[in-house]
């Protein structure tokens, strides 16, 4: 160690060089660094989408996602296999180990694609995975505003598709842009089954020749003298009287056209979602979905620079109106830690400068700040972090922290220096560091060893404060290198020529200090002297923080506040397209009554598929706000967010809940139940398992400690159910195919082919006209056509019923499940499911393949319990080692950790006072109290042992040293607690997760400063050093 | 006496080792308690879900919920079917020459009215090499006029056909399924989708066997045609009003909702509009028949029934999130 010393102070200049290679080399990892609002959470995910024109969820299930998932088993580092069937809509969740490359897990699931596609029937859907993004990808929404409103919903969407879409797909860094709202464009077939009798033809007919007679096709080429002509047969339909002189049959000569049998219009697709606007108009809109792993700002400013190109290239009277904007969240997210960051460090540095009392050490010690911080910077980028919120938090906690080494080296080279202001400079400074550097060493270990269990944490709160724990333990380390190789040498060359002026100080304290030495000095001395008070006295606070710790609610993490309220809908699970279109608009126009409403948009349902599966009962509504300044006096979003659910609540049929948008769709991507607790019952028979999980419910309910228990509502989506009676068929000659074809396409429709408008396609869709399919009874009288011409009403050959069918189906693991949820009050969890479980197996008879497994957040819970019981007590053991190889002394070690109680209680304290939850920042700032309450007692132990060695007696030694350390103790303290104050009373965007983290720890530095002061001198005599006996 | 102190402190930092592990695993864990569903679970909770459902003026017209008072009203039950226009055999002549001949003159050509006795052909019989005269047997329009002068005749086929179109029948096809309901004297509404033109009145005669290769028997029903919109061949829809009932309760279609398979109406009472099961007789495309359930006089919401029962069934959509 001191030889490193020796040699850096004989290479000052490579030091120094190396040193801004390093500042350098971080500003540069710095511009490379992606920039994202939050950390992202999403899990390793690849998702499977398959679109199937018409099928109910059973048959989804059967012919789609079976294959899909089965197709996906036994991949490496697969976690999970999820699905949900819907109507029409197939999504497989393939969730990864985190930590997964992406486009390794696309890569397999792609392969295995190809397997499964096999396995689909033709005609059932396509499996495609889902955009390669993140629950954070959704950059940026837009809608189409159509000033002239001349233009129809169809031809807006044609614009949407067609022209706006391809554009901004061109833009580096956005992989896909999702269509939703108006009607995409078709050729509308809307066959009268009249005519069709009446010619004796059947539907499919009109589809398989409408399909022949569409056509373009190549004959490679001929020769002619020297030169080569192309053959080419141009028969393509490319407008409606193309489709209408389509010859579907003739008889005797007599040509009938497809006009005759059928109207050819321009109509909408079938459509899953829709988007509103304002409670008043639909509109198209699309949203931008980012590529995972790019830069959120750089990509929304190359977006939003494209969508002005656009705008002047659209149809007069129409334009892009964003409407949500990812980029005002992560401006704003970065903006409240970039400037607690700046002024935490303008902070610091007026310490410094007031602690040092001049300019040249308070320089030294605050260019340590940019120093770790660019060493954070490359960490960073080596790790693979993006600046956001936690990760520059950390930087904003850490800024106090990453100058204590610096300060400590300086502060003994600044003492030093009047100590013995003849040496030569260079000496003094080789001397001063090596005499603190072992301790700096150690210190700095110990807080970035206190982190390890944040390191444990796993899932979501793993992956937003992972980040934040890296950047503090990537800046300590900076701060060590600086304190190490850099400080000295800086010192040695700026310190030097200051030493005169000082001198005539006389003790070499600048006035406050000395100020500060004398009002400490009467303190100390009463406590050293009366040591019981000093137990007394930490007794109480100890008991106060027990007594105040039960009191404290518990939340999990405060809400991050998006700055985007958005009032989802949910609507009875069988509601029409169109009923959930008037209910919203009801809802929207409630909402407008809030005069600081702009306006509304909502999404009901889903669009293109890639970003979001939900049904049509769905539906949310994105709040546009004025601004702030429009606002009413003294109102704040909370405020408005509470006028607005007065508005929307007492809606009968619609349950309403306030999200915000990325934290809505992470919450979709995430796994499993977001119940404390739930039983999953694995089974095929839905009926069943719906009726044993009613019986299992119903037990649960008994058990002392259930709340909330919720069923999944499985059904309640009615169906019109055909079975078509086979010995019925055999006697018309028909064959089930038959039957079903007709079903499929009257009522359903069918495409047969595509019209090309230059590159834009639009089907040709076939079916039957509204008032001959809409209803049972129309049904009914479906004709079919068998071969020999026979005309059959279908329910002459099939039995037509209403039922309830499933809504949807959920499988894990292969399998059917449904959820029983509930929470437990009152009791501990693991009792209340030892006895749950030994009610369900005495009580409820589960047939063969039937099995229950519990989950929920309780498992998770349990685990990090199991974890963080393990884990902080390796850490503390560690740390007591560190302490004991530091010091060589098993009670100097306990002295220094009986810091860590009292550091607790000022935390404790600092929450109850401002009112604050105990959360998982909260936690977190607990565990960077420890490392800076250890460094405190350091400073101050090492001192004393010193003090000791040099022959004083133990009091002597403890007031002595308390006097002489004042400065270094109450400057890293009042550093570290200072360039928290800005997170502390930062209101800005995210500043709600900044804020328990930074109570806990300026809470937390008061009281185990002050203690350190008083009662370690105290208790010292107790655990001090046996040396003395020997040595004297 | 030190030595104690020492070793009862010495305890003491022990314990506070101990309670320190304590306290900070303990904060570290109770936080990822409380979460985010539960929230949403509560909401629902102090909602109690109530079978009664009140709601304000305001909002039941905002939500377009009508109320009406339960009575009598008529129940019409129709079939519909297809089928094709046919001259009235009745009204069909088809004239055959007395004698095989030699056609001499033609006097009328294809589509002129005729009258009774109007002479239509003159031929010359091969036998007595008499010149006689066809004449039509009754009024109506020529159909078929299968002669040319100079032509010979024999006199086993007809040569013209003469039918009165002021009346041709719709030939209606009855499914085997419709054929319980289907009866003669039943009211019939034919309707040409082409021209519009639509006609009522009884069906006169129900084919007694069913045909072996359709499976269909046919219903016959008479029309005027005096503009002769309605010709022969033409394809026709008919409505068989099969049976008008008179019930003594009778709602629109979707006041009648399914919950858990059972199908209600709500019914106001003194705390609010609640479901009641119904057990309904017919329906049709626009009401229902009420058989039980239901008395007259009693009030009932006639539209916008599905808002209550999403209302009622409100506190189970939070599940379906995925």
């Amino acid at each position: 160690m001191n030889n490193i010393i020796d040699f850096i102070l004989k290479n000052r200049l490579l030091v120094l060089v190396i040193g801004a290679f390093i500042i350098a080399g971080g500003y540069f990892n710095y511009k490379q660094l992606p920039i994202d609002a939050f950390p992202d959470v999403s899990p390793a995910l690849v998702q499977v989408f398959t679109q199937t024109e018409g099928l109910a969820p059973e048959e989804v299930e059967k012919y789609v996602t079976f294959p899909v998932e089965v197709a996906m088993n036994g991949m490496p580092n697969l976690k999970s296999i999820r699905s949900v069937s819907n109507f029409g809509l197939s999504v497989v969740n393939i969730y990864f180990e985190d930590g997964t490359d992406i486009y390794f897990a696309r890569q397999i699931v792609n392969e295995r694609l190809t397997e499964a596609r096999e396995q689909i029937p033709e005609g059932f859907g396509d499996p495609q995975m889902g955009p390669i993004s993140t629950g954070m990808g959704l950059i940026l929404f837009y809608y189409l505003e159509d000033e002239t409103g001349k233009y129809t919903l169809e031809e807006l969407r044609t614009i949407q598709d067609w022209l706006i879409k391809f554009q901004l797909q061109t833009v580096p860094g956005v992989t896909e842009v999702l269509g939703i709202g108006g009607w995409e464009k078709q050729f509308h077939v809307v066959v009268n089954p009249n005519d069709l009798l009446r010619y004796n033809l059947s539907i499919n007919d009109v589809v398989e020749i409408i399909k022949k007679n569409n056509l373009n096709v190549g004959a490679s080429f001929i020769e002619r003298d020297a030169e080569e002509f192309l053959v080419r047969s141009v028969g393509l339909a490319t407008k409606i009287q193309d489709l209408e002189n389509i010859v579907i049959k003739s008889v005797d000569g007599t040509p009938i056209y497809l006009k005759e049998i059928a109207d050819i219009k321009i109509g909408g697709a079938v459509r899953r979602g829709i988007q509103t606007h304002n409670g008043v108009e639909e509109v198209v809109a699309g949203m931008v979905v980012k590529l995972f792993g790019t830069n959120s700002s750089t990509v929304i400013g190359a977006v939003e620079e494209k969508m002005k190109e656009i705008n002047k290239t659209l149809p007069d009277g129409i334009k892009l109106v964003p409407y949500y904007e990812q980029k005002t969240l992560v401006e704003a997210a970065v903006k409240t830690v970039t400037d607690a960051l700046i002024q935490g460090i303008i902070l610091v540095a007026i310490i410094l400068m007031i602690f040092m009392g001049s300019i040249r050490p308070s320089f030294v010690v605050a260019l340590s700040i940019p120093f770790s911080i660019m060493v954070a910077f490359i960490g960073m980028n080596y790790l693979g972090l993006s600046i956001n919120l936690m990760s520059f938090g950390g930087l904003a906690i850490a800024i106090g922290m990453m100058v204590d080494a610096s300060i400590v080296l300086v502060e003994n080279v600044d003492r030093l220096k009047r100590k013995y202001p003849d040496e030569p400079f260079l000496h003094i400074v080789a001397k001063a560091s090596k005499e603190v550097i072992k301790p700096i060493i150690f210190a700095i270990v110990i807080i970035i060893t206190v982190f390890i269990p944040l390191f444990t944490l796993q899932g979501v709160e793993g992956k937003t404060f992972k980040p934040l724990a890296f950047t503090i333990a990537l800046a300590m380390l900076g701060s060590l290198v600086f304190a190490v190789f850099i400080a000295p040498v800086l010192s040695s060359l700026i310190l030097k020529s200051k030493s005169k002026k000082q001198k005539k100080n006389g003790t070499g304290e600048i006035w406050i200090v000395r100020t500060l030495i004398k009002i400490y000095e009467p303190f100390v001395r009463f406590f050293v002297k009366r040591r019981y008070a000093a137990v007394i006295l930490s007794l109480i606070l100890l008991l106060l923080g027990i007594l105040i710790y039960p009191r404290l609610g518990s939340e999990f993490t405060p809400t991050l506040q998006e700055g985007t309220l958005i009032v989802r809908l949910s609507m009875a699970p069988s509601i029409s397209l169109e009923e959930s279109k008037r209910i919203t608009m009801i809802a929207e126009k409630r909402v407008l009554r809030v005069p600081e409403v702009r306006g509304t948009v909502t999404r009901i349902g889903r669009g293109e598929v890639g970003a979001h599966t939900d049904p049509i009962n769905s539906a949310e509504m994105y709040i546009l706000l004025k601004p702030e300044s429009e606002w009413r006096e003294g109102l704040d979003q909370e405020g408005i967010e509470s006028e607005i659910r007065k508005e929307v609540e007492g809606m009968p049929g619609v349950l309403l809940n306030f999200t915000q948008p990325i934290r809505m769709t992470v919450d979709e991507l995430l796994e499993g139940v977001r119940a404390e607790l739930a039983v999953k019952l694995f089974g095929d028979d839905l009926t069943l398992l719906k009726n044993k999980a009613d019986e299992i419910s119903k037990l649960l309910k008994n058990i002392r400690g259930a709340a909330d228990i919720q069923v999944d509502q499985v059904s309640g989506k009615p169906q019109l159910k055909i079975t078509v009676d086979r010995h019925a068929i055999a006697r018309y000659g028909l064959n089930l195919s038959d039957v079903q074809q007709v079903i499929r396409t009257a009522i359903g429709g069918e495409t047969a082919g595509q019209i090309f408008e230059g590159i834009r396609r639009f089907d040709i869709f076939v079916r039957f006209a509204p008032e001959f399919r809409s209803d049972k009874r129309s049904i009914a009288n479906l004709l079919i056509t068998s071969q020999n011409g026979l005309q059959v009403p279908l329910s002459q050959v099939a039995t037509i019923e209403e039922i309830e069918g499933p809504r949807q189906i959920t499988r894990e693991q292969n399998q059917r499940f449904i959820t029983i949820q509930c929470n437990v009050i009152g009791r501990d969890i693991g009792s209340f499911v030892e006895e749950s479980q030994k009610a369900i197996d005495e009580n409820v008879e589960l047939p063969v393949g039937y099995y229950t497994v519990w989950g929920g957040q309780f498992k998770l819970q349990q685990e990090a319990n199991k974890r963080f019981a393990i884990v902080i007590p390796i850490t503390l053991l560690l740390i007591f080692f560190l302490l004991f190889s530091s010091f060589n002394s098993l009670k100097n070690s306990m002295l220094i950790l009986l810091n860590i109680p009292l550091a607790l209680v000022g935390g404790i304290i600092g929450l109850s006072l401002t009112n604050q939850n105990l959360s998982v920042p909260a936690s977190v700032g607990f565990i960077a109290l420890f490392g800076i309450a250890l460094e405190n007692g350091m400073v101050l132990i090492t001192y004393f042992n010193q003090l000791v060695r040099e022959g004083r007696s133990i009091d002597e030694a403890s007031i002595e040293g308390a006097k002489l350390r004042l400065r270094p103790v109450l400057m890293t303290a009042v550093t570290s607690a200072l360039g928290l104050i800005p997170l502390l009373l930062s209101t800005g965007t995210g500043s709600e997760v900044q804020r328990p983290l930074a109570t806990v720890v300026v809470g937390g530095l008061f009281t185990s400063t002050v203690l350190t002061l008083l009662v370690l001198p105290a208790l010292y005599k107790w655990f001090a050093i046996k040396i003395k006996e020997s040595e004297i | 006496m030190e030595k104690s102190i020492k070793i009862k402190f010495l305890s003491i930092g022990f314990i506070l080792g101990i309670i320190v592990t304590f306290l900070s695993v303990s904060l570290l864990s109770t936080n990822v308690k409380t979460e985010p569903a539960t929230v949403e679970v509560k909401e629902s909770e102090h909602e109690e879900h109530s079978e009664f459902i009140e709601l304000s003026d305001s909002v039941m017209k905002e939500f377009g919920v009508e109320i009406s008072v339960a009575g009598p009203g008529e129940i019409e039950m129709h079939k519909d079917l297809t089928g094709e226009i046919i001259p009235n055999p009745y009204n069909v002549a088809h004239i055959v020459p007395r004698f095989a001949g030699i056609v001499k003159a033609v006097y009328k050509k294809i589509g002129d009215r005729v009258k009774k006795g109007d002479k239509i052909a003159l031929i010359e019989s091969n036998e007595s090499l008499v010149q006689y005269n066809v004449t039509s047997s009754i009024d109506g329009t020529i159909l078929e006029l299968h002669m040319t002068p100079g032509e010979l005749i024999g006199d086993e086929n007809h040569v013209v056909t003469i039918a009165n179109l002021r009346n041709v029948w719709a030939e209606l096809n009855v499914y085997q399924k419709d054929l319980g309901d289907v009866k003669v004297g039943q009211i019939v509404e034919v309707r040409s989708p082409h021209t519009n033109s639509v006609f009522r009145n009884r069906l006169f005669y129900l084919s007694p066997t069913v045909n072996e290769a359709t499976r269909t028997a046919i219903a016959r029903v008479a029309l005027k045609n005096v503009r002769g919109l309605w010709k022969p061949g033409m394809f026709v829809s008919g409505k068989v009003f099969t049976s008008v009932k008179k019930v003594n309760v009778s709602v629109p279609k979707n006041a009648v909702q399914i919950m858990e398979g059972q199908k209600v109406v709500f019914v106001k009472s003194e705390k609010g509009f609640s479901p009641r099961v119904v057990t309904i007789g017919l329906e049709n495309d626009k009401a229902v028949e009420i058989l039980e359930g239901l008395h007259p006089g009693e009030e009932y919401i006639s539209k916008g029934a599905f808002t209550f029962k999403s209302e009622i069934l409100k506190e189970s959509f939070g599940g379906d999130e995925h």
